[in-house]
């Protein structure tokens, strides 16, 4: 079973070269277009969407949640062909609507700057000037799609497995050299990308029955699934529409269980072992609470790390079916427990889950749980599988590497934390550094003595009106200067000393 | 108090030190709301007061520095500042405000006895002027915009009229701006930059000339425009500072109590856009400008008969300054009461869900 994609770049013969390899492979093709179609028969304002995608800033509230709704359309429909067999999509960076799907291969066709004058020359009847124009501005319209689409720069190297540029070689070879790359293993999805593209299938479709149901289809709402659990986190506000969730999601073909949570917002803690009785699990929690966010879990197991528990290598292989992906609960299997022991079959003696169900659980029954998952593999796969478009406000990077000695370790996790704040534009800090976001002794002790200082400041100033006004009215270029200096100095001192103190009071107060 | 500084300080009692201390409030709080200014309330509030207006912008701007340096440090921490954007638009502020600066000085200096014109009456009349043709267009602008958009479905976002046409116009050189995500021409940062120090150097209120300008003109997203500002504004505050204490006229009295409240008021503010629909943010600031430049347009007849172009009875000083006062706190009370109402309400609304949220929790 084989996924590709193609990212054509503009002008440059990618569907062309898209359907030569469909057909060599045998498998069948499917253009971005037709999804388009799809969706706009659908309903989904797909036109007014994109203008507003590609003309800076225009997003209302309403088209961001159009986009929320065209991505879940975009997303279900990939994933239904891609669980029915072979299949070779070609549009613009189709493998971003699957993070989290490994061994899909992506490959991006770009051409010459002259190539593709030509091309538009020839197919659009423009001088040469116009198509330089043309292609220069669909190319920045396309890019900054990507960009507001996926939060990725399209033309990353680093996005693609193959990079062909079609002016440099004909269809035929490419299409010949790309038949021979698909073969190789690593092209190949395994069970464990058809499970993650099942996950990304339920959540999809949950996601869209909410959005076309008119009771909640004003919502605002993330959805996650994680091993056929499904975490729906919509804002506080719009509490009394989120009561209505469950009746939507009831029945809906492959839910088992799920959870709603209110959330403004996420916050993604990575770790290796939880412990719901650890001093940071607390400190994570009174964090959330504090911000109204969701916790998500993440549990990395670096590649020489802990071995997956043999539950999950047993799932990936039911999984191995797509119509299992979405089988009723199998007899035996308990209620919700985080998502994660219940994929484990029968009789099988519980495995170390490192504390991640246990954790889930009592996040689940705080209120504020955000879903749940392992990732193994290196670095490098565990940001790949993050979905950049999840809008966390914090990332907290726990006890990983813990096989490393501790220097390395420390490296590691730095390596991590600073690669995550990167990709995903929120700050990383480990647990000990949360105290940072709480109302703590020292603090208390900073509060006491800035407010201190301010007193006793603003105390000379008053008791000593007349010296100090006229030290500040002088005559003469010299200390008028002086003047000039000393009251700017004193006063950027005051502020700072000052507003130190209101923001820790606030801070004391809960009042962020 | 000497006879030379009295004539350009006012002598503070509790009372009035409290009034300074509630003016800086309810400007931080508007200021923190709005995001820009916050000014066009303390600076006429304080010449109600008697205090002169020259002294009165110089107060707030020094204020306004030390108040910036705090605000664009937090929306630093939040990625909301395009710093190259900053640093074109400071350069050509810095011109505006020196320009400012002159303009007052000079008027200052120019009224005096004659007519019995008091002292200042002259920079007064000016600023008053600017400050109700300047924040009249910016008032109906913000309000026409708001209401237009409470009638579309699910809001709307400002329009890009304005930017998209500048752009088509491609005035060579363009500047990319990455934070920001905008192309602009170096003119038309150039125009804007000097507009917004010579507003900021005239009625302390650049902030509703460089936020608008920046969403308008420029193209650039809202929370950048007001992160942008606050770092603009903490170097204008700060050259603008430098400028007015060279030639004498901060009162740093004033100044400190300003802060005592403004501060306080600004995180509240803050908080406030956290809560409160962005429609309803644009109609309440609109509102309570337009109820400041009618304050401020109440005492022109003032300066007028004090410069001699208006005869007018002087015991109507009385009246004018005082209604020209009950409306501007009236104004800026009922603005701040909205915005402290919002803010308390959802406040205890998330006390009541964390305290819901820690009784299942411990259950």
């Amino acid at each position: 079973m084989q996924l590709i994609c193609v990212s054509r770049g503009s002008f440059s013969a990618g569907k062309e070269l898209a359907e030569k390899l469909a057909k060599k492979l045998d498998y069948p093709c499917l253009g971005r277009e037709e999804l388009i179609e799809e969706a706009t028969r659908s309903g989904i304002p797909v036109g007014k969407l994109e203008t507003a995608m590609i003309k800076p800033h225009q997003f209302t509230e309403r088209l961001a949640r159009e986009k929320a709704h065209f991505r879940a359309f975009m997303t279900k429909a990939l994933c239904e062909r891609a669980l029915q067999g072979n299949l070779v999509y070609h549009g613009r960076t189709g493998h971003l609507l699957l993070p989290g799907v490994e061994n899909i291969f992506r490959i991006r066709v770009i051409a010459d700057m002259e190539y593709r004058i030509r091309s538009v020359m020839q197919r659009l009847r423009l001088d040469r000037d116009k198509s330089r124009q043309y292609i220069e501005s669909v190319e920045e319209d396309r890019a900054r799609w990507v960009r507001e689409f996926y939060g990725v720069h399209w033309d990353e190297a680093s996005q693609y497995d193959v990079i062909l540029n079609t002016s440099q070689i004909n269809l035929d070879n490419a299409s010949a050299a790309l038949c021979s790359m698909a073969q190789l293993p690593e092209f190949q999805l395994t069970p464990a990308s058809r499970r993650a593209l099942g996950d990304l299938l339920l959540g999809a479709r949950v996601r869209l029955a909410l959005a076309e149901d008119p009771r909640t289809a004003d919502l605002e709402v993330k959805v996650r699934s994680d091993q056929r659990h499904i975490t729906v986190t919509y804002l506080p506000q719009q509490r009394k529409a989120a009561e209505l969730i469950p009746e939507v999601l009831k029945g809906l073909e492959g839910v088992e269980d799920f959870t709603c949570t209110p959330a403004t917002t996420n916050v993604l803690w990575i770790e290796e072992q939880y412990s719901p009785d650890s001093e940071s699990f607390h400190q994570v929690v009174e964090v959330a609470s504090k911000w109204g966010a969701a916790v998500e879990l993440l549990r990395f197991l670096p590649e020489d790390g802990p071995e997956v528990s043999p539950a999950e290598e047993e799932f990936v292989e039911q999984g191995a079916d797509a119509s299992a992906l979405f089988s009723p609960p199998k007899s035996g299997s308990s209620a919700y427990n985080g998502g994660i022991e219940d994929d484990e079959p029968e009789g099988r003696p519980a495995e170390d889950d490192g504390g991640l169900a246990a954790a889930t659980r009592e996040l689940t029954r705080i209120g504020i749980a955000g879903g749940s998952r392992i990732i193994r593999g290196t670095q490098q796969k565990m940001l790949a599988m993050l979905d950049r478009t999840v809008p966390y406000s914090l990332l907290v990077v726990g006890s990983v590497f813990r096989s490393k000695g501790h220097a390395a370790q420390t490296r590691l996790t730095r390596e991590l934390m600073s690669s995550l704040e990167e990709q995903l534009k929120a700050p990383a800090v480990s647990p000990q550094d949360l105290k940072a976001y709480l109302f703590t002794r020292r603090q208390l002790g900073q509060l006491i003595a800035c407010l201190v200082a301010t007193a006793i400041l603003f105390w000379l100033v008053m008791t000593h009106q007349e010296p100090i006004l006229r030290f500040l009215t002088p005559s003469g270029i010299p200390f008028k200067i002086l003047a000039a200096v000393v009251l700017a100095l004193f006063v950027s001192a005051f502020a700072y000393l000052y507003g130190t103190a209101t923001s820790l009071f606030l801070k004391w107060l809960k009042f962020e | 108090m000497e006879e030379t500084l009295s004539q350009m300080f006012i002598s503070l009692d509790f009372w009035a030190a409290a009034q300074v201390v509630l003016l800086g409030f309810i400007g931080g709080t508007l200021s923190g709301f709005i995001g820009s200014g916050g000014a066009f309330f303390m600076t006429p509030g304080m010449m109600n007061l008697g205090v002169n207006g020259v002294v009165a912008v110089a107060s707030n701007i020094t204020h306004k520095f030390g108040k910036a340096m705090m605000g664009s440090k937090k929306h630093g921490e939040m990625g909301n500042v395009d710093r190259k954007l900053g640093v074109f638009l400071v350069l050509t502020s810095f011109l505006g405000i020196r320009l400012a600066v002159w303009i007052n000085s000079r008027l200052f200096h120019m009224s005096g006895d004659s007519h019995g014109a008091a002292k200042g009456a002259a920079a007064n009349l000016y600023i008053s002027a600017v400050f109700v043709s300047v924040l009249s267009l910016v008032a109906i602008s913000m309000l026409r915009d708001a209401l237009r958009s409470r009638g579309a479905q699910g809001g709307s976002t400002p329009s890009r009229k304005l930017s998209q046409f500048l752009g088509r116009l491609r005035l060579y050189p363009l500047i990319s701006f990455p934070v920001a995500d905008v192309k602009v021409s170096l003119w038309i940062l150039l125009l804007v930059g000097l507009a917004t120090g010579y507003l900021a150097g005239t009625i302390g209120v650049g902030g509703f000339i460089g936020v608008p300008a920046m969403i308008y003109v420029f193209g650039v997203p809202t929370t950048v425009a007001a992160g942008t500002e606050l770092y603009l504004a903490m170097f204008m505050g700060a050259f603008g500072a430098l400028n007015y204490a060279y030639e004498g006229y901060v009162d740093i009295r004033l100044t400190l109590l300003l802060y005592l409240g403004s501060l306080l008021g600004l995180y509240l503010g803050v908080y406030g856009t956290k809560v409160v629909r962005e429609v309803m943010i644009r109609i309440v600031t609109g509102v309570i400008i337009l109820l400041c430049v009618a304050s401020r347009g109440i005492a022109i007849p003032m300066y007028l008969r004090q410069l001699g172009w208006l005869s007018l009875d002087p015991s109507w000083d009385t009246y004018l300054n005082g209604a020209s006062k009950v409306m501007l706190f009236a104004s800026g009370i009922t603005g701040a009461g909205i915005i402290l109402f919002n803010v308390f309400r959802a406040y205890r609304q998330r006390s009541r869900v964390r305290a819901s949220l820690a009784a299942v929790a411990t259950a």
